[in-house]
């Protein structure tokens, strides 16, 4: 199937979007491209000039305005939607109205039903189950009864008691909530008929909806990802290895990616970190066969000290981060890997035309998120203009931004704080470290804020961290 | 003789007959009022003998005339008549019927609403030298002779409340109670008691009244007439009119008249006409008893003559209502039989116990076989037979089920409870000593392994997915669009536009971020409030019609019909909530407003039967209701207190009663059966009132604020018990019926 005379709309801003309009520059299909008012300096309105011309430009009034987005696309004729990261891409009700409008387009993500009972977390643990793939110990669906919810904390103790965890803690969320809203944590039994109450208390009022999940807490864990790709047959997915997102700042945003998950060839750890990773792979393939999941999405793992992986969600959507693992993968040999590229052409329709066997991996990859924040205190967000941002330009590295290199840069408050991606390669973790350092240090980046004090940004915490990368 | 003022009473009586006419122009009245004028002129020379013959043949002309008028009175006339200032009011008939009378609870002006007075009455009789003193508590509407505070006989809420205190206190002084009904309608104002409210809660408490109570119509205008107008018998004066709405306001709505314009003169005739309001059509429509003949043009103050037949005719319907449940039946009937024989008997008003509950029984089938020509059934002879012998049947076993098997299990049921919870003392002594035991020497296994499951593995294996969005089999016609929806409530809370298809699938209509309740079709309801399939539709051949031959009417019904496919506004049906088994009856608004007339009172009655012998809670589910259908005349009104005599039954069966209104409730239903239930809830973003904006600005010219009517307002105003968001009706519902339902569910 060709997927040409296609034409894409670009739903979103900043770096993806410049990625996006790269890939489909690379596959030969127009696209689209939207800018808000606030957004008017952004470097992705100059890379769709350039790629695009100025005819591939509309501004809308909010990103997230779909009755906006989808008249631009009639307007233009575009025939498929790319959510990119954040705004729709997990939206299963726009995927769903972008399909069966009455002009229906391709919504360049996995089709609809597929978005709506993987983003559905509870759904999610039961399918895991249900196909004997470990998740976090604790109920599996929404506990409405008093008594019943307390019958699982108490096993819940036991369980973590008999499994050797010294000082076990039990988590109580409300099932309807999300991004950390409605959550506390309970160390015993004789706190937790009043923890119980407050956030089942706290969840019919804000959700309408008194249903409360009880699982266990797991502490120090490092954080795995799987990526996937399948095309829209859904029946032969495959994986493009594991991710490493452990270094996190405080509000879980992550900061340093690298693939592979672990690295048993140069460090050694408490379990068989190896089998742990085809283990992951394993489980993550058996899930995306069973709901016949059909683009590219990621896994996301929790691994505890002893070794244990537990599935926390699926991400129906491209990641950031995509580039590592595009970074170490070659196809049939070919280290020129895209997977935003990938994305389209399967969204579109075109077979994935290689199987797990075509695909390998080599070396490490390190992904520095960019970040203009204080991370001396509390990762404050450093909000001014950017007036240089500077850096050799190597083989092993690639850097994706949107910030503008040839003009001063205000940093919008509307949007993220991401200002770029670094993606480092390295034959083994030591080189890609040292490499990393490298380029940490030889970046140049500066600039004021509106009382002339001068840039901060995360690169001394992200140097800071880079020495004990993948260690567990 | 004084001849000038009798000339001056003479020319008063002919403007009168031609104010009642109208616009119509007798020039037969021209020509006698030119007559009078020229009477001084003409009989200057005349002696006063000749003089007085004269005044007088005038006097008989004017009479003649005046009964040649009255036989070819128009409906619309009798309205004008009934209107007038000059027509007797009810202080008159005190003054003239009754033998004396203390006013209670206000004077003129000062009361709490002028417009209705009440008064202790005695009306004396004599048996030979022995006198006897009858007691009546006199309620009624006065007009007055066009006093400003009396407000035309419209009665605000509070007025009613005040009316009803004092039939309770005619009961409680086992009295009867004479109403005297001459009201345009009530007057349309929400604050607290609340016009629909009070009428409600008039006709509910008037429908348990055990004393006789008569009622007089003469302006008998919908609600404020129902409010007062539930009696045991119904007289009528011979010119005064009972109807769903005034002329002017069927015409009005008719005619799709808005605002200030006024609908033309000549639809106002057609629609009084085609209503058939007067005293002799509802006679012979049976909505009343007997009429009391006025005078020729219309009663005014000074027909003396009347206000003697008004007392004749009044005590003998209030004989005739004590004499009917008194006594034994063969002496009753006995009794009867003399009476109507004979004017000169006398019966003592009060009533022994059994007598209150024959009263009460009685006016209960009274208002049942009313109105049972006014609907279409359109059964066959063997549905019909089918029918009865399941009623039957399922009556029979409602009583051998409750009546004689639940009380003799419900004793064996307690007494097991009783015993089995000293076993349980017993057998948990033993048992814990036995586990002691065994666990001291390690032969009891803890169930960890099963416990580990339930933590690790699937709880239950229930579907995994596609179990987030039931499948709910009915998709609103809404949703087919593939348009955007702007929530009203957009510019004011921020409310982004949401997709049609969204709105009203996943979202029940429902704005996510505000919570504004968009109006969806009853079919949703049915789907998604009851399980799923379990909804039995039941008497569905009972269907609307054109009971008065309202012109253009039969067509318009009969495209209401195509339109829904339903036969009328009212759907009845069984259906189970959460396994609970459920009567339901709903107002569908998309067929003529979800008006009631008499077809939908009927099947609210037998729904309301069903419900009495299945002993299951009853669900009147209002998707919409404007209230009753004015093109069915009296036959809709009536089902105000037919049905509420039902509703009162049931309740007193021991029924749970629930109404849930939902989009827009007004007048009639929610003034009457729908607004005595002590439960009545309302959807978020409903409005429900007695009138609407439009009748508030009209009738008494107040600009009402725009949330007048919404349910949130309501709540505050006492008039609903609680406001639910669709997405929880279902839940809800189910709640309501466990905690309000009691124990054993259905009957308290």
């Amino acid at each position: 199937m060709s997927i040409d005379g296609n034409k894409v709309l670009i739903a979103n801003r900043g770096e993806i979007a410049i990625r996006i309009m790269e890939a489909c520059a690379d596959l030969g299909l127009p696209f689209v491209a939207l800018y808000t008012k606030e957004d008017a300096e952004s470097g992705h309105i100059d890379a769709a000039r350039r790629l695009g011309g100025d005819d591939s430009l509309y501004r809308i009034h909010n990103y997230l305005d779909a009755g906006d987005i989808l008249s631009v696309a009639d307007e233009s004729g575009a025939t498929a939607i790319h959510p990119g990261y954040g705004f729709f891409s997990e939206n299963y009700r726009f995927a769903r109205r972008v399909t069966q409008r009455d002009r229906p387009m391709t919504f360049i993500g996995p089709s609809w039903e597929v978005i709506r009972d993987l983003g559905d977390k509870i759904n999610t643990k039961r399918l895991a189950r249900a196909l004997d793939v470990p998740t976090v110990p604790g109920s599996d669906r929404a506990i409405y009864d008093e008594l019943e919810a307390e019958s699982i904390a108490e096993s819940l103790f036991e369980f973590q008691a008999k499994m050797g965890i010294n000082r076990p803690v039990v988590l109580v969320k409300a099932s309807a909530g999300g991004g950390g809203m409605g959550i506390d944590e309970v160390e015993d039994m004789a706190r937790f008929r009043q923890t119980y109450r407050r956030i089942r208390n706290y969840s019919l009022r804000t959700f309408n909806d008194e249903g409360v999940l009880i699982e266990q807490r797991v502490f120090n864990f490092n954080h795995l990802e799987v990526q996937i790709a399948s095309d829209r047959s859904g029946i032969n997915p495959v994986h493009f290895g594991t991710r490493n997102c452990s270094v996190q700042s405080p509000g879980l945003q992550k900061r340093i990616e690298v693939a592979p998950g672990f690295r048993p060839e140069n460090l050694h750890y408490g379990f068989d970190a190896a089998k742990l990773l085809d283990d992951i792979t394993g489980y993550s393939l058996s899930i995306a066969r069973e709901i016949k999941y059909d683009n590219v999405g990621t896994w996301e793992w929790i691994v505890t000290p002893q070794g244990d992986p537990f599935l926390m969600e699926v991400n129906t959507r491209i990641q950031v981060e995509n580039g590592v693992s595009a970074c170490i993968a070659k196809v049939r040999g070919d280290t020129d890997v895209n997977l935003v590229r990938e994305q389209i052409r399967i969204g579109l329709g075109e077979p994935l035309g290689y199987t797990q066997d075509d695909v390998t991996f080599d070396g490490v990859s390190i992904e520095y998120r960019i970040i203009a924040e204080d991370t001396d205190n509390g990762f404050t967000p450093w909000v001014g203009k950017i007036e240089e941002l500077g850096w050799t330009g190597r083989e092993w590295l690639s850097l994706h931004t949107h910030v503008p290199t040839d003009r001063a840069y205000q940093i919008p408050t509307e949007y993220d704080p991401n200002l770029a991606l670094a993606i480092i390669w390295g034959k083994d973790l030591a080189e890609a470290k040292a490499r990393g350092l490298d380029f940490l240090n030889d970046l140049k980046m500066n600039g004021r804020d509106s009382s002339g004090a001068s840039m901060r940004s995360n690169i001394p915490f992200l140097v800071k961290k880079t020495e004990n990368l993948l260690e567990f | 003789m004084n001849i000038e003022k009798k000339l001056q009473e003479l020319q008063k009586r002919v403007n009168y007959a031609r104010d009642i006419l109208g616009r119509e122009t007798r020039p037969e009245l021209d020509a006698f009022s030119r007559e009078i004028a020229g009477f001084p002129d003409r009989t200057r020379d005349f002696s006063e003998d000749q003089a007085i013959r004269a005044v007088e043949s005038l006097d008989t002309r004017l009479s003649a005339m005046e009964s040649a008028i009255d036989a070819q009175l128009t409906a619309m006339d009798k309205v004008r008549i009934v209107r007038h200032p000059q027509r007797a009011c009810l202080k008159d008939i005190l003054e003239n019927v009754y033998d004396n009378y203390t006013e209670i609870g206000g004077q003129d002006e000062h009361s709490i609403d002028p417009g209705m007075l009440i008064a202790r009455a005695y009306i004396t009789r004599h048996r030979g030298k022995k006198v006897i003193n009858q007691p009546v508590m006199v309620v009624g509407q006065e007009k007055g002779h066009g006093e400003e505070f009396r407000n035309g006989g419209s009665i605000k809420p509070w007025g009613n409340s005040k009316a009803l205190k004092y039939m309770k206190v005619a009961a409680r002084e086992q009295i009867p109670i004479h109403a005297y009904v001459n009201t345009p309608g009530s007057y349309p104002v929400e604050d607290f008691p609340g016009a629909a409210q009070q009428i409600a809660e008039n006709i509910y408490e008037m429908a348990g009244l055990p004393v006789p109570i008569v009622a007089i119509f003469s302006e008998g205008g919908s609600g404020g007439a129902e409010a007062i107008g539930m009696a045991d018998k119904r007289l009528m004066l011979s010119h005064g009119y009972y109807s769903v709405i005034s002329p002017e306001g069927a015409a009005a709505i008719e005619g799709h008249v808005r605002g200030s314009q006024r609908a033309p003169a000549e639809l106002i005739e057609a629609c009084a006409v085609s209503q058939r309001i007067t005293a002799q059509d509802n006679l012979e429509n049976g909505y009343i008893d007997a009429i009391i003949q006025e005078p020729p043009l219309g009663v005014r103050a000074d027909h003396f003559d009347f206000y003697k037949r008004v007392r004749e005719q009044v005590i003998r319907a209030t004989d005739e209502v004590a004499l009917g449940v008194r006594g034994v039946r063969l002496f009753r009937a006995l009794a009867m039989r003399h009476f109507k024989k004979h004017e000169d008997i006398i019966v003592r008003w009060s009533l022994n116990e059994k007598a209150r509950e024959r009263l009460v029984a009685r006016r209960f089938r009274k208002y049942r076989r009313m109105a049972q020509s006014a609907y279409q059934d359109n059964r066959s002879l063997l549905e019909k037979l089918y029918a009865t012998s399941t009623g039957i049947v399922s009556n029979t076993t409602g009583i051998v089920l409750y009546g004689l098997i639940k009380p003799f299990r419900q004793r064996i049921e307690r007494l097991v409870e009783e015993v089995t919870d000293e076993v349980h003392v017993i057998t948990g002594r033993v048992n814990g000593f036995l586990r002691k035991g065994l666990k001291k020497m390690g032969l009891l296994q803890n169930g960890d392994r099963q416990k580990e499951m339930e933590l690790t593995g699937l709880s239950d294996p229930a579907p995994v997915n596609g179990g987030i969005e039931a499948d709910t089999g009915y998709v609103s016609p809404q949703a087919l669009e593939d348009r955007e929806v702007t929530c009203p409530h957009a510019a004011k809370r921020g409310c982004l536009d949401i997709w049609a298809r969204d709105l009203f699938t996943d979202f029940a209509g429902v704005c996510p971020h505000c919570g504004y309740n968009f109006p969806m079709e009853y079919q949703w309801y049915l789907h998604n409030v009851f399980d799923e399939g379990s909804v039995r539709e039941f008497n569905r051949d009972i269907a609307s019609g054109n009971p008065t031959g309202f012109p253009n009417f039969d067509s318009r019904i009969e495209a209401a019909k195509k339109k829904t496919g339903l036969q009328s506004s009212c759907l009845t049906f069984n259906a189970t909530l959460e396994g609970l088994r459920v009567t339901c009856a709903t107002l569908v608004a998309n067929f003529r407003g979800g008006s009631v007339g008499a077809a939908e009172g009927e099947k609210f009655i037998r729904a309301l039967e069903l419900a009495g012998a299945k002993h299951q809670p009853f669900l009147a589910y209002i998707h919409g209701t404007a209230g009753i259908r004015i093109q069915e005349g009296v036959n809709g009104l009536i089902q105000m207190p037919r049905v509420t005599m039902a509703v009162r039954r049931y309740i007193e069966e021991g029924g749970l009663y629930i109404v849930l209104y939902d989009t827009n409730s007004y007048a009639g239903p929610v003034a009457s059966f729908l607004g005595c239930s002590p439960y009545q809830y309302a959807v978020r973003s409903s409005r429900l009132g007695f009138a609407g904006p439009g009748v508030i600005k009209e009738t008494t010219g107040m600009e009402i604020p725009p949330n007048y009517h919404n349910s949130f307002k309501a709540l505050s105003r006492g008039h609903i018990q609680g406001v639910w968001s669709r997405t929880d009706i279902r839940k809800n519902l189910h709640q309501a019926f466990l905690t309000i339902g009691g124990r054993n569910l259905y009957y308290r």
